[in-house]
């Protein structure tokens, strides 16, 4: 049972982990603490349905549709709501990423209706047994391509000039100014970044149950998983997130559903008081 | 001269006739009760549901169906030359929501009767208050005891009831699989709808001689492995399931992930396509679920045609199958009808008085019989299985309504 239990945590971590790396890449550019996030999960799921329901696509050409809509969004969100709001106050900022989930939630609700919708993709639903332990091909496709995302996207922040940029506008928006780094366009490239993790977490959280709205609740998990990790850290995100799948599992096994939220955000709680740069992440420190 | 005089006299009481009909049609016409929600061209009536948060996939389509049947009463020249404007309110998912609805529903802008009430939270915070107040909540969505015992004139219920799901699917898996001692397991979310349940299964199954265990699931869950392998480890003989659209597709699925082919009953609920359809067919032809309503499409009683016939032409022919939409059309017919039978003066104390003498709805072959009676407001309280053919896309009831009535004893 343990075994089991740590297999699906570990499966779910993983899209828990993608859609903090999503969170964390935009934060990191941008200092934008996206409470959208789980949102654009959904949006995930939604463009999903769409190119795979609506359009009639081939699956291939449904996740090039999944992409490149999600980085639209992500890429239309900064230019006309937090780019303009460039040099004000943290509070407006978070103000405009909690309206525009408020808004793209109902955005959704009346184009699609309030029923889920179901996702039939190719993507397998059957299980291989390893001894005693049960294998959803579901689960572990999701793990993998997590994965391979996660990746996928840590060689392109490492090894292209592109990624160099991003890297170097995140840590320096001042020196990459001075460098000649269109930093706009550095930060629009993170937002889309941000939003396709998150669209390829919604892709697989949608099969797993429905396209629906609901799916912003599961997606935000992404967010203790970020604090836990570290706002800043990559390698915290995809940690954190692995954490919060395991935990979540592991509590719900051995003691009840509900106590999964009391252990992920008593760890939060305890990670800002004793640890606020997070597990991973680097402590700033100011010098006078 | 007295054949002139006759005349005169029939023509004198023509038309004193005439002004006196007069007097009274216009009377009708501008009588006016703001109070009551009782205009001079509308009447006005609540609702309250979920049309946002984890449920609202089945409340909003109920709410779908009953603004859809006011739509055609309305479209035909409403009630007494009054049109039904249904003022619908979001309750959430949130009692304290509800709470804020129910005083502006009766205080701010005063309606006739409410109808709805979908968060089983909501109805157990306000029943005391509905109960004491003066506007009668009709067609509520699935009750709670507190909302239902003891019954109460402002109460009437419109959804099929969890002591007549418990007993329904009980009867009819016991009987269908031939067992003398059954093992039962729910696996429901967490709430106060829940925990209800559990304890109406577990009643019913004791009196069958079996046992029932239950497990429970976050409304928001995204994966349920640790509630499957408990239902491995118990080995029940089948399963019931209560919750959102998640709770029925996680469950099923990963059961059959894990090779479980456990017969299981969802509650009326849970009998959307969509589910059926999330859950595919090699796990779906264990699941049914119990309801006291006919999915639109499935059969041609007179009743189930004019529902598809106005969904069709309203742009909801994707919605007519789901049961919540039969639920929410059935109870805007007995909300209209009730209303109808109240005449040109509608008052909140006529119609609370008029119901409480008792009543029935004949829907015409959308559902069983409903009888409400002095003593019993349930309402539909006969079920039956129905399933799904994945070959035709079509529900399939098993057996007709009166064939389970054995189970309601």
């Amino acid at each position: 049972m343990l075994g089991q239990v740590l297999f699906s945590g570990l499966a779910l971590g993983s899209i828990y982990g993608l859609v903090a790396l999503g969170f964390v890449v935009i934060f990191k550019a941008t200092e934008v603490f996206n409470f959208a996030q789980g949102m654009l999960v959904v949006c995930g799921a939604f463009f999903a349905y769409t190119g795979i329901m609506l359009l009639g696509l081939p699956f291939p050409m449904t996740i090039v549709f999944i992409v490149l809509a999600a980085a639209i969004l992500g890429a239309f969100i900064h230019a006309f709501l937090i780019q303009p709001l460039a040099g004000r106050s943290m509070l407006s900022i978070i103000m405009v990423t909690i309206a525009l989930s408020i808004v793209i939630r109902a955005v959704l609700e009346i184009t699609y209706g309030p029923q889920g919708k179901t996702l039939q993709t190719p993507l397998p639903t059957g299980i291989f047994l390893v001894g005693d332990l049960r294998i959803s091909q579901l689960h572990l496709t999701a793990a993998l391509v997590s994965w391979s995302c996660m990746a996928m996207f840590g060689a392109f922040f490492k090894f292209t000039s592109v990624g160099l940029l991003m890297r170097a506008t995140a840590d320096s928006h001042e020196a990459a100014v001075v460098s000649g780094i269109n930093i706009n366009v550095m930060n629009r490239l993170a937002w889309a970044i941000g939003s396709v993790l998150a669209a390829v977490g919604g892709l697989f959280l949608g099969q797993l149950q429905l396209a629906s709205t609901e799916l912003e609740s599961i997606g935000l998990l992404a967010l203790p998983a970020v604090v836990i990790g570290g706002m800043q850290s990559i390698p915290g995100a995809i940690i954190g997130g692995l954490l919060v799948g395991l935990i979540e599992q592991l509590s719900a096994t051995y003691i009840s559903p509900k106590s999964s939220d009391i252990f992920i955000y008593v760890l939060l709680m305890l990670i800002l008081m004793v640890r606020p740069w997070g597990l991973f992440g680097q402590q700033e420190l100011g010098r006078v | 001269m007295k054949v002139n005089q006759f005349k005169r006299k029939l023509f004198m009481g023509i038309v004193v006739s005439a002004a006196l009909a007069m007097t009274s049609f216009t009377a009708q016409a501008q009588y006016e009760n703001p109070g009551d929600g009782v205009y001079k061209d509308r009447i006005d009536w609540g609702v309250m549901m979920d049309m946002s948060g984890p449920t609202s996939a089945s409340q909003g389509i109920w709410v779908n169906g009953f603004q859809d049947y006011m739509r055609k009463i309305n479209d035909a020249g409403g009630v007494g030359g009054r049109k039904i404007n249904v003022l619908a309110e979001d309750s959430r998912f949130n009692a304290a929501q509800d709470k804020i609805s129910y005083e502006k529903l009766t205080m701010q802008t005063p309606v006739m009767g409410i109808s709805g009430f979908g968060t089983s939270g909501s109805q157990v915070a306000l029943a005391p208050v509905v109960k004491s107040g003066k506007v009668p909540v009709i067609g509520t969505y699935t009750t709670t005891k507190a909302f239902s015992e003891p019954v109460s004139p402002l109460v009437y219920g419109g959804f099929c009831g969890y002591p007549q799901m418990a007993k329904t699917g009980i009867g009819y898996f016991v009987d269908k699989l031939k067992l003398k001692a059954p093992k039962v397991m729910v696996v429901s979310i967490e709430s106060a709808g829940g925990v209800e349940y559990a304890e109406y299964i577990a009643e019913v199954v004791k009196k069958y001689g079996g046992t029932s265990k239950a497990v429970t699931m976050k409304v928001t869950a995204a994966d349920v492995t640790p509630q499957v392998l408990e239902i491995i480890k118990e080995k029940p003989d089948f399963i019931t399931i209560y919750g959102v659209s998640n709770t029925s597709i996680l469950t099923m699925r990963t059961m059959h992930q894990y090779g479980l082919k456990i017969p299981a009953f969802g509650i009326s609920y849970l009998g959307a396509p969509q589910i059926f359809s999330a859950i595919g067919d090699a796990a779906g032809e264990n699941y049914v679920f119990m309801s006291c309503f006919t999915p639109g499409g499935a059969d041609q009683s007179p009743g189930n045609k004019d529902l598809t016939a106005i969904a069709d032409k309203f742009g909801r022919a994707g919605m007519k199958e789901d049961i919540n939409y039969v639920a929410g059309w059935v109870t805007g017919q007995m909300v209209a009808e009730q209303i109808a039978k109240l005449g040109g003066e509608p008052t909140r104390a006529k119609l609370v008085d008029m119901m409480s003498k008792g009543f029935s709805v004949d829907t015409k072959g959308l559902a069983a019989p409903m009888v409400y009676t002095k003593d019993d407001h349930t309402g539909p309280s006969v079920l039956r299985a129905v399933g799904y053919d994945y070959k035709t896309k079509k529900f399939v009831s098993y057996g007709e309504y009166t064939d389970y009535l054995k189970y309601l004893k």
